[in-house]
This record gives structure tokens, C-alpha cells and sequence, in this order.
């Protein structure tokens, strides 16, 4: 047809993205700290941190999306397991299952750890919790089986990153979305907003006997992630100047708004790499850099899905 | 096996909007926020004095391959043997998913609110609906079934939609279909649109 109209969409906004961020960061945090964990230092405190803010980020973001809802009753078709079987085409069947699920190890990965805790078990309701037979007989198994949970974590944890980015994949009509770039980008991203995330746990937390070793690693890791986000958003870049309107409009919005290029590139991406690669190459003296170049990669983390929802352009032929 | 498709010539839309509001009174939608299983656009097209109005209808194009039900989560959308995407009310929990991945802005929300707006509207006896979740054209499935027409197709004055069975070489819309005189929107999304449309600005030049 020879009209055509494009459009943007007021479906999926803010709160989605929140939605999307959230999940990812916090999957990702639990998925980064039972690695520290298993493979790289037995560390309390940080599996602590990262099990307690993981998944309540997870919960956060369930709730967002629970919140927005039009039917709550019918979301016990998604929560019940065997939507996997009954819907498997259904990318947000698989992330709440991922979800659900990574709530579930995550938190038995941290109840033994929870029961070391002197913190924990003066809590009032959860340190009596915590000295029930059933905690301890429960405690002692996830313990014996420490790997086994922290792996069905972690496999959660990377699973539910991806499916931030192929559940607005699976949407074809908008070319921003509807590529391969995407699960890859949030992924990366998730990742790389954890990193940040634990640094800022590690810096403002009291140092433990490898708090130097830790922030060294994390730093690394998020200079990577960050140089790699870089890449796939150059790639973006070109791939959305042509080859189809949808894409060409997204890139007008996305490439000509400050918000997006200061504001997320700028702040979020750029000026962070800088101060990473500075504290990963020669070192800072005090840790007030790394913080700050973790706070602005915790704001572009949101600021990516945020844009990327609203820029998602439609053109319809009427 | 019967594959049912719908033809819109755009040279006999005539933009009377006859076809939005049977469809409304049929199948309860929730016109108080704008909000229709079809809709008729009204656009101006061309230059100064060679400027003319195309009326330009559009509905559901109950895909055979389509995105709005591999996304659903809950199956509440589906499809039935005989190509109609349904929408199935009591499992839809409402996520809009199927909007973002429908590309003929097909859906629209039905919330508790507009159910408590429906009963005053269309009567507190008459609305079938009582869950909220989302809604789009059902090709009139509950009209078809007893050998009827969809309500669009039986009011259109000018008849610019034609109803009928794609696998059936005797029907008009099959025909029609096949001399490729009409063609489907978007096809290279690959959702197999069964919406087709006789273009008008090959005959006004």
C-alpha cells in the first residue's frame, strides 16, 4: 500500500522496562556471586548481599509486572511449571519460570550461609525460622549440595538476563527489537549493571580478607562488558540506518535524543569505561571513581531499556 | 478443510463507518474509550487540487502464522482448525503482549473498569463479558458458526468486504485471492496475513 504511518507504542512503558531491568540485574547479581563463590572464594557477606538484593530486585521486578496485569487471577497459568510444556513458544512462560526459580536456589544457596550469620539469627522472625529442624535439616542439604544449587542458580540467572532481551525480540514488526542484537545487548548489559551493582556492595561493605582480589576481577569484568556493549550498540547504530523504516525511525528517535546519547552513551557507557579502564590499568587511590563510574553504569543499565521501549517504531500501511 | 479470509476493496469503501458500528454492537467493545475490533482510517492523500480522501479499514488479519499467539503465555490466544485466532477471555491474564507483537494494531485493552462502563453501555443483563484482558476481532466466530456472515460484512453498504473460504475454489474470496488481484499487508513479516486488500490507487491514478 502506497501510505504508510508511523508510530511509537503506549503499550509496554516505563514500568516494563523497569520490569526488564530489574530482572536482569538481579538474576545476574545472584548468578555473579554464587560463581565468586563456588569458583573463586568462599565469601559470605557477598553471597549475603548479593542473595538478599537479588532477589528482592526479582521480586521487585515480578511485582512491577504482577501490578500491570489486567487479569491477576489468570497469572496462575504462567506460574504453574508446566506451562513450559503446555506454552513453550511463550518467552515470558520461560521467564517466569526462570524467575520463580531463581528465587527458589538463590535463596536455599544463602540459607546456610544465613545460618552462620549472628546478624541473621537475631532477626526476629527469620533467626527463629532459621533454628527450626527443618532450617537446619535444610540447611545441611543445600550445603552438602552446594555446587548442584548454585549451578541450578546461576543456569536461572543466565537464562532469565536472556530472556529480558528475547521476550521484546519476539516482536516483529518493530526492527529495533526484532533482531538478534537485542538478547545479546541486554545480557551483556545485565551483567555489566551486577558488576557495578557488587562493586558498590564490595567498596561500601567491610573489606574482607579478598576485598582487593574481588574489586580487581569485577572491575575487569565490567570494563569488558562495557567495551562490548559499545561494540553492539555500534552495531545497532549501523543496522538501523537502513534496510527498513521501522529501523530507520527508530534510529532517528534514538540518535538525535540527548537523553540517549549523554545521558545513557555519554554517562552511562563512555565516561564509566573511562574510569574503569583508568582503575583497571594504573589504579585510583581511593575508591570514590569506581562508585561513581558503578552508579552511572546502575542509571544506563535502566536508561537502555527505557529508550529501547519507546523508540520502538511501527509503521503501519494505512 | 475450510480457511476462512476476508476481502476489502478500497475503491468502494465509502468511509461510512457502518461496518465499526455493527461490529461495536455485536461484539460489545468498548467504544466510549475509542476503542474498536474494526476501525476505519480517514486519510487525505495526493496535492492541492489532486488531493482525495482513501477510507482505509482495517481489523485483525487472523494470521495462519501468527505472533500475537506465540507469544501469549497462558494460551488464551489460539486457533482454530478453521484459520480464526480467538481470544480466550478467562485465561488471558493481560500482559499486552500480543499488542506489541501483532503489526496491524489489531488488540486493545479491556479492563475491570471498561466491564463496569460495558454493563452500564450495553446493559447489566446483556454483556457476555466479565474478565478483563485483551480483545480483537473474532471474524464474528460465534456468527459464522450458525452460517452467518461477520457483522462488518453483512452492513457494508458499499460492499468493500467479502467474506469466505480460502480453500474453497468456488468461493468469490478465493478466486479473488488467487488472480492476486488482492493482496495481504506486510506480508514479508511472515505472519500469513488472511486479510487481503484490493488496492484503489492503481484505478484513480
Amino acid at each position: 500500500m502506497e501510505t504508510m504511518t508511523y508510530s511509537t507504542q503506549d503499550i509496554w512503558t516505563w514500568w516494563l522496562a523497569a520490569y526488564l531491568y530489574f530482572g536482569g540485574l538481579g538474576a545476574a547479581t545472584l548468578s555473579i556471586t554464587f560463581l565468586t563463590d563456588m569458583y573463586c572464594r568462599a565469601n559470605p557477606r557477598l553471597v549475603l548481599w548479593g542473595a538478599i538484593s537479588g532477589v528482592g530486585m526479582l521480586a521487585l521486578s515480578s511485582l512491577v509486572l504482577f501490578g500491570h496485569l489486567l487479569h491477576h487471577v489468570a497469572v496462575i497459568y504462567v506460574i504453574n511449571p508446566m506451562v513450559l510444556f503446555q506454552e513453550p513458544q511463550a518467552w515470558i512462560a520461560w521467564g517466569t519460570q526462570f524467575i520463580l526459580w531463581m528465587m527458589v536456589w538463590g535463596t536455599l544457596y544463602a540459607v546456610p550461609y544465613m545460618r552462620e550469620s549472628p546478624a541473621f539469627l537475631r532477626l526476629p522472625l527469620l533467626g527463629t525460622l532459621l533454628q527450626t529442624r527443618f532450617a537446619i535439616w535444610l540447611s545441611g542439604c543445600c550445603q552438602k549440595r552446594r555446587r548442584i544449587v548454585g549451578w541450578l542458580a546461576t543456569i536461572n540467572g543466565i537464562g532469565t538476563a536472556v530472556y529480558t532481551g528475547l521476550v521484546i525480540q519476539s516482536f516483529p514488526a518493530v526492527a529495533l527489537w526484532h533482531n538478534p542484537g537485542v538478547p545479546l545487548l541486554f545480557t551483556v548489559s545485565a551483567f555489566s549493571t551486577a558488576f557495578a551493582y557488587l562493586l558498590i556492595v564490595l567498596y561500601l561493605g567491610k573489606p574482607s580478607e579478598h576485598h582487593e582480589l574481588l574489586t580487581r576481577r569485577y572491575e575487569l569484568f565490567d570494563l569488558i562488558l562495557i567495551a562490548t556493549e559499545l561494540v553492539i550498540l555500534f552495531s545497532f547504530f549501523n543496522y538501523t540506518l537502513s534496510g527498513s523504516e521501522s529501523g530507520y525511525r527508530s534510529a532517528q528517535l534514538l540518535w538525535h535524543d540527548m537523553g540517549w546519547l549523554v545521558g545513557f552513551m555519554g554517562l552511562g557507557l563512555i565516561v564509566p569505561f573511562l574510569l574503569n579502564l583508568k582503575g583497571v590499568v594504573k589504579g585510583w587511590s581511593t575508591s570514590i571513581p569506581t562508585i561513581a563510574a558503578s552508579v552511572l553504569v546502575l542509571i544506563g543499565g535502566y536508561l537502555l531499556r527505557h529508550y529501547f521501549m519507546y523508540t520502538g517504531v511501527y509503521a503501519y500501511p494505512w | 478443510m475450510t480457511r476462512y479470509a476476508m476481502v476489502i476493496d478500497l475503491n468502494t469503501c465509502v468511509g461510512c463507518n457502518a461496518c465499526m458500528a455493527a461490529c461495536a454492537m455485536e461484539n460489545q467493545t468498548p467504544v466510549w474509550k475509542n476503542k474498536w475490533r474494526t476501525y476505519v482510517h480517514d486519510k487525505e492523500i495526493g496535492m492541492a487540487e489532486q488531493v482525495r480522501r482513501r477510507f482505509f479499514p482495517r481489523l485483525c488479519n487472523h494470521c495462519s502464522n501468527p505472533p500475537c499467539m506465540t507469544v501469549c503465555p497462558t494460551g488464551a490466544t489460539y486457533q482454530r482448525a478453521d484459520g480464526i485466532v480467538m481470544i480466550d477471555p478467562e485465561r488471558c491474564m493481560g500482559c499486552r503482549a500480543c499488542a506489541m507483537a501483532c503489526p496491524y494494531d489489531a488488540r486493545y485493552e479491556v479492563s475491570y473498569h471498561d466491564i463496569k462502563e460495558g454493563r452500564a453501555f450495553y446493559g447489566e443483563e446483556e454483556l457476555q463479558r466479565d474478565s478483563p484482558g485483551m480483545d480483537k476481532c473474532s471474524f464474528c466466530a460465534h456468527r459464522v458458526d450458525k452460517g452467518l456472515k461477520p457483522a462488518c460484512v453483512e452492513t457494508c453498504v458499499g460492499s468493500a468486504r467479502l467474506f469466505g473460504d480460502l480453500d474453497d475454489p468456488n468461493d468469490p474470496v478465493a478466486q479473488v485471492v488467487a488472480s492476486g488481484a488482492a493482496q495481504p499487508l506486510m506480508a514479508y513479516l511472515g505472519t500469513r496475513p488472511n486479510v487481503y486488500y484490493i488496492n484503489d490507487m492503481k484505478r484513480r491514478g
